[in-house]
């Protein structure tokens, strides 16, 4: 059986877990927890709408369309300096 | 390792490559150069990778030096946040004082130059470590192997870049009226 939390003690793993890097059992009473905390629950669900926000907002980038084509041409010039005529 | 194979491991990476390159310079001219730089590098030293280790760690490993290489040679703007900042271990406040901020909730509001603008002002161990995390969903051992440094550092500077980044795009959702000030989030 898990071992119950206090919010001060799920309160510190927050991070880790939000971050998926507890060890399973960690996991499991964190998600106890938050089960049966309604305040701590509003809290992890905050930070983790945070965290996804963020994430919405970096991941948001359009590569140039010629990116493949410019990589693939300086490793050309690579390999035809290590093979001079 | 022949140049087919190299771009087999390459070419699926090469997106992520410039978005964090692009986030981490701010300047899509200087993402493409230290992507190509990159590449290059990555081909030149191709027999140093060993088959079945983590290339995507390897070759993000040698744009971040790269790229810390083209800092280095750069003179001028420093990041304006403050290492000695208080809150210096992020979530290590107590849990008494923890209030959800609701000018989070207006980071969804800000555009991409206002969260890039957030980003360069990151110091440079915190920029990177976020950039992974974020941009690439790297996990600690991923960043840590990346960045060559122990776990330990990789979680204290993620959950410190994390929040410095947070109050940043929250200042500036503030500053730019998408959210007013003192509004308590019950």
């Amino acid at each position: 059986m898990a071992k119950r939390l206090s919010c001060e003690e799920a309160f510190r793993r927050l991070d880790d877990y939000l971050d998926r890097e507890l060890l399973p059992d960690e996991m499991a009473e964190v998600r106890e927890h938050l089960q049966t905390c309604a305040h701590c629950a509003h809290g992890f669900a905050y930070e983790s709408g945070t965290i996804k926000a963020i994430r919405a907002k970096i991941q948001r980038i359009e590569a140039p369309c010629d990116l493949l084509e410019r990589v693939q041409a300086a490793l050309d010039d690579v390999c035809r300096e290590r093979e001079p005529n | 390792m022949e140049r087919a194979e190299f771009e087999a491991y390459l070419t699926p990476l090469l997106t992520a490559a410039y978005g964090y390159a692009l986030r981490l310079s701010g300047d899509p001219d200087q993402a493409m150069d230290l992507v190509q730089e990159a590449s290059v590098r990555a081909y030149q030293g191709r027999n140093s990778f060993e088959t079945g280790t983590n290339f995507k760690a390897w070759f993000f490993k040698i744009l971040t030096n790269v790229f810390l290489r083209s800092q280095r040679r750069r003179v001028g703007e420093e990041p304006t946040i403050s290492l000695d900042a208080p809150d210096a271990d992020g979530r290590a406040r107590d849990y008494a004082d923890y209030r959800p901020d609701p000018s989070a909730r207006a980071i969804d509001r800000l555009d991409a130059e206002a969260v890039q603008a957030a980003i360069g002002r990151l110091p440079e161990e915190f920029r990177t470590v976020a950039m992974l995390y974020f941009l690439n969903e790297f996990r600690y051992e991923e960043i840590a192997e990346t960045l060559d440094i122990p776990v330990g550092t990789v979680r204290s500077r993620l959950h410190r870049g994390r929040k410095l980044l947070q109050d940043e795009l929250s200042a500036i959702a503030v500053a730019r009226g998408l959210v007013e000030t003192g509004v308590v989030d019950g």
